[in-house]
């Protein structure tokens, strides 16, 4: 981390396209986003993977949607395993030229057919449940920072729980999370491909069982064409007693693709 | 007001230096690039990705809404930190009150007065969302103006937009 501050501080610029959160910031109007991720968890009992594919709305400046499917092989074979919305509303811009302040509210809705083995709800695939939350974005010259705060409520999951199965209710969730542009150092045009480095941390707590985690994810992502993101990165956990865990040690993978002033 | 009727004539913005606030990366001024070429009366967007601005060209005698163009910044999710314009005046008359009302656009002088006009003029607009929050709420403590604040004020009985400039 003191390696990319001071990288950031000798050549690079902030960059808040972060790889495991979303900033505060929003798609630009009448935009849609096209998102295909793979994760692999390296985890219980052996490697499992999930594909999402993922579309991305921008309504107004202010109001974007994402509508996610979730297929994995986590219980056996490949299948479709749920679906995820969610919504972002961009309440505050308070922008300078070398500096800006966002700030935005969130809430996502998710459906899972999956049986719950961790108290870990993660509504990206696992749990049905509902979330909201708050994102702070702030832009200070050469460092970009973003917070989020959220709280999610699992639906219950008795008709597919086996007896002693976990069965979370509720769960705060914090990140931090910093990026800068490495590359290019002087822009030439559209064309020429963008390398940004991420580091974010990742936390959740379980306000009944006092169970907790945070994750160190680290991520490089390349912006070709000015359209086209491609993210790669992973999460392990930096400390943490909460049992079982899919999310423990993940790769993303991610490519997405952007389409401007499409809709009428 | 017969007055201004007679005194004003073909009036034109022929390119106008933009900079937009919060670009962090070519994949941002990309989205503002193509949502500012949608408006139909610009011919041409050159962007500078190292400054983060565009030089925008007009089309001839087209109908030119500047504040179409902080919306469409705004659309994709930026905000216009400075825009110098470059306008074309033809014995435009700012008036004592540093006002001029150019085919029906009507503009306020914040450093000029009582003064004639003509040829190739640059200005920056000044008005909210023109210029970064800080720098409006500075320029308001010293605008001479009752239409500083709304950006509208009523000439010539009607309710108007009126944008502030600064001759450069």
């Amino acid at each position: 981390m003191a390696l990319m501050i001071i990288g950031a501080y000798t050549n690079g610029f902030a960059q808040e396209l972060y790889v495991f959160t979303e900033p505060a910031s929003n798609m630009p109007t009448k935009s849609i986003g096209v998102r295909i991720t793979n994760e692999g968890m390296f985890n219980n009992p052996g490697f499992v993977s999930r594909t999402i594919p993922e579309v991305m709305i921008g309504f107004n400046k202010n109001l974007m949607m994402h509508a996610q499917a979730f297929l994995s092989d986590m219980d056996g074979k490949y299948r479709l395993e749920g679906g995820s919305l969610y919504a972002k509303y961009r309440f505050l811009s308070l922008d300078e030229a070398h500096s800006h302040l966002r700030a935005s509210a969130f809430g996502r809705v998710s459906t899972s057919k999956r049986p719950t083995y961790t108290r870990d709800i993660n509504l990206e695939g696992d749990n049905s449940g509902i979330q909201g939350g708050l994102i702070f974005t702030q832009l200070l010259h050469k460092l970009a920072l973003s917070t989020t705060l959220g709280y999610t409520h699992a639906f219950e999951n008795s008709d597919r729980q086996i007896a002693g199965m976990p069965q979370p209710k509720n769960m705060l969730s914090y990140s931090l999370s910093s990026g800068y542009l490495v590359l290019p150092v002087v822009y030439k045009d559209y064309k020429q491909p963008n390398f940004n480095v991420y580091l974010e941390l990742l936390g959740k707590t379980d306000p009944s069982s006092g169970q907790s985690y945070l994750d160190i994810a680290p991520a490089i992502q390349m912006i070709l064409n000015s359209t086209t993101r491609i993210d790669l990165g992973y999460r392990f956990q930096a400390t943490g007693n909460m049992a079982n865990r899919y999310t423990k040690n993940m790769y993303l993978l991610r490519a997405e693709f952007n389409f401007f002033n499409v809709l009428k | 007001m017969l007055f201004f009727a007679v005194n004003v004539s073909a009036q034109q913005i022929s390119t106008a230096d933009l900079q937009v606030t919060g670009l962090t990366c070519s994949m941002c001024s990309n989205a503002t690039q193509k949502s500012l070429e949608t408006l139909n009366f610009i011919s041409s967007v050159k962007p500078d990705l190292n400054k983060n601005t565009f030089i925008l060209t007009f089309k001839k005698d087209a109908n030119i809404n500047l504040d179409l163009v902080r919306k469409k910044v705004q659309d994709a999710g930026f905000s216009v930190g400075g825009l110098t314009a470059s306008f074309n005046f033809n014995q435009v008359k700012i008036d004592d009150k540093g006002q001029a009302v150019v085919d029906g656009n009507v503009y306020r002088f914040v450093n000029a007065k009582s003064k004639t006009l003509n040829g190739t003029v640059k200005a920056s607009i000044v008005d909210k969302n023109f210029i970064s929050g800080s720098a409006f709420k500075k320029q308001a403590t010293t605008a001479n103006s009752d239409a500083y604040a709304s950006g509208t004020g009523i000439v010539n009985g009607k309710k108007t937009r009126i944008f502030h400039l600064v001759l450069s």
